[in-house]
């Protein structure tokens, strides 16, 4: 059974249409990725799917490893396994990170049935993850996203994936920002989630993410299509033709 | 319409003056102000600085003096007390000092105005009255005539640090409106350190009306923080009129905490009367239902280079306004001011209001003096971001609110405040929330 199945999802924002019809299976064990032009609806499919209500869906549908994603809240949503990492994450001052994550680890327990996590056990998980991604030590207790780099930022989503522990995780544009060590780190962490049970959609304008995130998949949106599906290959001919002759072919 | 006189119901409230205790200065002092009171009246809404705070419910209610009212219970007397942050304790019933509740043993002599008008006479005379004298508006006039007793603290001049010292003023319940007049004088010497904690508390289902005044001098080199807890009970009627005069060098930190009444006033005014004084006012007000809490602030800069901070932040759910005003004047020797005010406010619910207004009166060229002020609902982007990552829709606004008010208490110096502060905030705002969430 695939593990998401979207179908003509089309979605508006204040009356204008974004998304005009997408169609995307992705099977446990596969990354894609979403390439396209700047405004072509890459941030808004992620955020539709993640649940967030700016966006309305007005048509087609998504089912998630069986269920109804949009008829789910964001916070259902996340505890069925979905993640999202954002491409601008908000800060957030006066909530530290470790507070918020056991807040998080332990809603999404309490979904499945499981008890909270004890002090020391969350403690030893987190800061294994912190290792894999390579993180100071400091970061748990400063307030979310507050004060941090565009780079730093972007490695708190990967960390956050990682301890959270998704079955299908979006990454919006993590790369952008990152300098070339914590690229490789932030795939790094990416690829240690990689599993047969587990898919990675991965948002980026950039081949070089998908040199270390080697994508099963390649689709080019465009005005809230895609407009081509391919290999990974795709990727590499996009880097060096650009999006025009497919805009046309969209249009 | 014109503004209101004194209704016939005004008189009710000041119907006597307070003792005088055999002094004549103090009987001249009493019988003066009742005479002002009779002339001006509670402030009427067409004054400029009572615009937003309609006074006139007050003077709708027959109030009397309190008579004996239900017996406190031990359970309620141990929500307020701080005896295990190691406090001096004062503590006060229906406006009356109350010895078997009090502790007032320690490093600091904590007196009634009473006990200070014997043993510290001239003191007394010379600084009762002065920081807040009667004119400063009806408020403080009745209760210069009518208070009949509160705290006198005298701290001789370096003793270091001085611990922690509550004030608490609580309401029983009654069964008819009853007003107190409560009155605290502090005098801090200079380099001299000390937490004060003023705790207003009630429980009448009748309206108790709280018409205090503190006073405070704050001595050379002086560290003193201030911390006001107003937890009236919900059908009370709270004003405040509190005055510090700061000298050379002292550092003051002030904190009013609202999560009670049902109109409450605070007028917090400070002179940095002497160069290099410092003052740092905050407050947070929690506020539900038709609660109105009116902050209104005053820091008379009068020398140079004192550095003032205002953070003012509110949470208001159900039909709750809140006021905060804060007023700078910098005066023409106050030459490199560096005063910084902010006001930031959560709406919970649609029909909450805030007001708040930065009131700059520079007469000096050299200053730095900055506002600014936030009025809003929770951050979408926030909520949005917790519940992406799986905490429910309530307890991320839960989450979102106790950040807020927590980024105030974490200023705190003293560390026991501290951390009473953020349990009895953690539970207000539980409380804030069950009331969003029935309405
Ligand atoms: N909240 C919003 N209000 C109004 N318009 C919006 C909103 N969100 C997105 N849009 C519009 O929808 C279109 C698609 O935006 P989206 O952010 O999905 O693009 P994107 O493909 O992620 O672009 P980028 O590569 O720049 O990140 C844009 O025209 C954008 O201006
Ligand atoms: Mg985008």
């Amino acid at each position: 059974m695939a593990l998401v199945e979207i179908k003509n999802l089309e979605a508006a924002v204040g009356g204008k249409p974004i998304l005009k019809g997408i169609d995307l299976t992705i099977n446990p064990g596969e990354v894609h990725a979403i390439m396209g032009p700047n405004g072509s609806g890459k941030s808004t499919l992620s955020s539709v799917l993640a649940g967030r209500e700016t966006y309305t869906v007005t048509g087609g549908s998504v089912l998630f490893d069986g269920k109804d994603l949009l008829d789910l809240s964001p916070e259902e949503r996340a505890c069925e396994g979905l993640f999202m990492a954002f491409q601008y994450p908000v800060e957030i001052p006066g909530v530290t990170t470790s507070y918020f994550l056991k807040a998080a680890v332990n809603a999404i327990r309490k979904h499945h049935g499981q008890d909270e996590l004890d002090a020391m056990d969350f403690l030893k998980m987190v800061k294994e993850k912190m290792a894999l991604l390579e993180m100071d030590k400091t970061f748990l207790n400063r307030s979310v996203n507050e004060g941090f780099s565009g780079g730093e930022k972007k490695r708190n989503e990967i960390f956050q994936m990682a301890v959270l522990n998704p079955k299908f995780a979006i990454l919006d544009e993590t790369d952008s920002g990152l300098d070339i060590d914590a690229l490789k780190i932030v795939a790094n962490g990416v690829n240690a989630l990689r599993s047969p049970e587990r898919a990675i959609l991965v948002v980026t304008h950039y081949q070089r993410l998908l040199d270390y995130i080697v994508p099963d998949f390649v689709h080019v949106l465009c005005d809230g299509r895609i407009v081509k599906s391919g290999g990974k290959e795709l990727a590499l001919e996009l880097e060096k033709r650009g999006y025009a002759w497919l805009e046309t072919a969209a249009a | 319409m014109t503004a209101t006189t004194i209704s016939p119901d005004n008189t009710a409230i000041l119907s006597a003056l307070g003792p005088s205790y055999g002094l004549p200065w103090l009987q001249q002092r009493r019988s003066d102000a009742m005479e002002l009171f009779e002339r001006i009246g509670l402030p009427p809404v067409t004054h400029e600085d009572w615009r937003l705070t309609n006074t006139a419910q007050i003077a709708k209610i027959n109030f009397s003096a309190p008579g004996t009212g239900t017996p406190l219970t031990p359970e309620q007397l141990a929500g307020l007390c701080l005896k295990k942050l190691g406090a001096q304790q004062m503590v006060f019933v229906d406006g009356k000092f109350s010895p078997e509740l009090s502790s007032p043993g320690g490093k600091v002599e904590i007196l009634t105005i009473r006990q200070g008008m014997e043993k510290h006479a001239d003191r007394v005379q010379r600084f009762l009255g002065r920081e807040m004298p009667g004119q400063s508006n009806g408020f403080s006039a009745m209760n210069l005539a009518a208070f009949e007793d509160g705290a006198f603290i005298y701290l001789p001049p370096d003793q270091g640090d001085m611990g922690l010292v509550h004030l608490l003023w609580i309401n029983a319940s009654h069964d008819q409106p009853v007003v107190v007049h409560p009155r605290n004088l502090v005098i801090v010497g200079s380099n001299n350190q000390i937490t004060l904690v003023q705790t207003y508390a009630g429980f009448s289902s009748h309206p108790a009306f709280c018409n205090a005044v503190t006073e405070m001098v704050v001595g050379k080199g002086a560290k003193v923080e201030l911390i006001k807890l107003q937890r009236e009970s919900d059908t009370a009627f709270h004003i405040a009129n509190e005055a510090i005069h700061v000298h050379e060098h002292a550092d003051v930190q002030s904190l009013c905490v609202n999560t009670g009444g049902h109109l409450v006033r605070n007028n917090m005014t400070v002179h940095l009367a002497e160069p290099f004084a410092q003052a740092t006012l905050n407050g947070l007000t929690l506020a539900a239902g038709d609660q109105h809490i009116d902050n209104h602030t005053m820091l008379d800069h009068a020398r140079e280079n004192c550095p003032s901070h205002e953070l003012y932040k509110h949470l208001l759910g159900g039909r709750a306004g809140a006021v905060f005003r804060g007023k700078i004047l910098v005066r023409p020797d106050a030459q490199k001011t560096d005063s910084k005010q902010t006001s930031k406010t959560i709406l919970l619910s649609d029909a909450a209001v805030m007001n708040s207004q930065p009131q700059l009166e520079i007469y000096a060229d050299d200053v730095k003096c900055t506002h600014g002020s936030t009025t809003g609902p929770l951050d979408d982007e926030q909520l949005f971001y917790l519940r992406s990552r799986g905490v429910a829709a309530a307890d991320a606004g839960a989450l979102l609110t106790y950040a807020f008010a927590r980024d105030v208490l974490l200023r705190i110096w003293h560390t026991g405040m501290r951390e009473y502060l953020e349990e009895f905030v953690a539970a207000e705002l539980h409380r804030l929330h069950l009331d969003q969430a029935e309405s």
